[in-house]
């Protein structure tokens, strides 16, 4: 047996699991759950520190929705914003401003094999947690990747919640299920989105390691140019 | 904040893409290509289900390159098929130990169903083995994983966390579950692929099904088991007709092995039994008999 087969220092899965714990505590944080007339419990992200939340389209049915934050507290939420083709929902809370938005991270530093963790509500479990790795990064010459494609396991109740790195930055938007893959959209889309709903020409890059930006007000239907 | 998750995070992705400079892309189907890991220089290892004709194939490297491949055999029982390549500074597959894995170890499987690597994680579910495989073959072990099955799944490398390729992934030979083929199985498999172009197996020529020995013929012939094995058919003109055997013998043992199960037989049936005479002792008409059956090579077949 080689020195790299030997055993690893003592503690290190305990290290990763207690991380990994504290992680995913910080993402419940900024998950809430999105709940409509229909059935099932979805979810999203809290955004900015004004009441904005970032979930999927598909979740957001209709102008108005209920969102029940982590602490408890249940907000009445108006969709400001929404593109049905990259699944996106852009919501205000009537309650701002919201507890501390996510942290962002670059959706296009991820490589194959990085570690990635969705928050959502898979069948009703509130704040329940996933974890696995990127499967493929798939990026067009010119541009940032249309999807984040990991290899996780999802459930109905993810939509619309956090995918995060392995440092607890959000780095999408978990939107569907696809050949038992996860698909999210990429963090920098959803910037690009709620740039356009500003009707503002904002760069589509995201903001590594900050606060997301507070988002601008504007009433657009998110119409697609 | 840089911390354990973060520095595991980028080690397995440091893996992933290491490994994944010897997977490659093969298309030999119509649809998805299938994944291949260059083993040795020039020597691709790949498996056989997903490779759907034999020529025509060309390889996708990992620098986007497009080569052509040559079939260098195929062998349906273990899953396992070698290509060549003429392709110079592929890295070549970094072999584990030919130990079998832990259960519970962590490990990653690659792939490249087109020009991107592909890439999940999970544990070693079970270790057992050595198996049979249902097209005879035999694998050293039989690893299962608990990861999910994708396009480009088989013919990946599962690769442990020191980025150590520990065999070929395939949903092939279980029934669509994801297993491994170890590379104790791989490893003497390709060098008679190369060598020969397939596999030699022996072959009898009976189909057989296990029956159980009536008591009283048991005590009558003094037999340590009361299972053996009916001949229910036997192939014309293979090595059973030719040496005697009839459909309705009984067979009890080959060269002192009782025989229960037809797995029995199949494992005495090693392609270095080809041309060689094997004693076995039969029950015909209600007395024991023993025949000398000499083994033939099982004729090529694609479907099994």
């Amino acid at each position: 047996m080689n020195a790299s087969a030997t055993a690893p220092a003592p503690g290190a899965l305990a290290a990763v699991g207690e991380e990994l714990a504290a992680t995913v505590d910080a993402l419940r944080r900024v998950t809430v759950q999105v709940r409509t007339r229909g059935p099932g419990i979805g979810a999203g992200v809290v955004w900015g520190g004004d009441g904005l939340v970032i979930t999927n389209a598909h979740v957001a049915r209709g102008d108005r929705v209920r969102v029940d934050l982590w602490d408890g507290t249940v907000a009445e939420a108006r969709v400001f914003a929404r593109d049905r083709e990259r699944d996106l929902a852009a919501l205000r809370c009537d309650r701002a401003p919201l507890p501390g938005g996510a942290v962002l991270g670059d959706s296009r530093q991820l490589r194959a094999g990085d570690l990635v963790i969705a928050v959502g509500h898979p069948n009703g479990d509130v704040g329940a947690a996933t974890v696995g790795v990127i499967h493929v990064v798939d990026a067009p010459a010119d541009g940032p990747p249309r999807w984040i494609c990991a290899d996780l396991r999802l459930a109905p109740g993810y939509s619309g919640g956090p995918l995060a790195d392995a440092g607890g930055r959000v780095v999408g938007i978990n939107t569907m299920i696809h050949g038992g893959l996860a698909l999210a959209v990429p963090a920098s889309a959803v910037e690009a989105f709620l740039a356009r709903a500003a009707g503002q020409s904002v760069s589509a890059a995201p903001r590594p390691g900050r606060r997301a930006p507070v988002a601008p007000g504007a009433r657009i239907q998110g119409r697609r140019r | 904040m840089s911390g354990v998750l973060e520095s595991l995070s980028n080690e397995l992705a440091t893996v992933v893409a290491t490994a994944g400079g010897g997977v490659v892309a093969i298309h030999a189907r119509r649809r998805i290509p299938a994944s291949g890991v260059h083993w040795r220089p020039g020597v691709i290892v790949a498996t056989h289900h997903t490779i759907h004709r034999d020529d025509d194939i060309t390889v996708t490297l990992p620098d986007g390159a497009t080569v052509p491949a040559t079939l260098a055999g195929r062998d349906p029982t273990t899953d396992l098929a070698v290509l060549k390549v003429a392709a110079s500074g592929l890295p070549s597959a970094k072999l584990g130990d030919t130990a079998p894995p832990r259960v519970g170890q962590l490990v990653v499987t690659l792939g490249r169903p087109g020009s991107n690597l592909t890439a999940s994680w999970g544990v070693v579910s079970s270790v057992t083995g050595p198996w049979r495989t249902s097209r005879g073959g035999e694998l050293a072990a039989l690893i299962r994983l608990d990861v999910g099955i994708y396009d480009g799944f088989s013919g990946g490398p599962l690769v442990d966390a020191g980025g150590r390729v520990l065999g070929i992934n395939t949903s092939g030979l279980a029934r669509g579950a994801a297993i491994t083929i170890p590379v104790a199985t791989v490893e003497p498999t390709i060098a008679e692929l190369l060598e020969r172009g397939t596999i030699r197996r022996a072959y009898l020529g009976v189909g057989l099904q296990p029956v159980r020995v009536p008591q009283s013929l048991g005590v009558k012939l003094a037999l340590s088991s009361d299972v053996a094995l009916l001949v229910v058919s036997i192939a014309p003109g293979g090595p059973a007709e030719r040496d005697g055997l009839l459909i309705g013998d009984v067979l009890l043992d080959v060269e002192g092995t009782p025989l229960g199960d037809p797995s029995d037989l199949l494992a005495q049936l090693g392609g270095d039994r080809v041309g060689k005479a094997l004693t076995t002792r039969v029950i015909r008409g209600g007395q024991m008999k023993t025949l000398q059956v000499t083994v033939g090579e099982r004729p090529e077949s694609r479907a099994a």
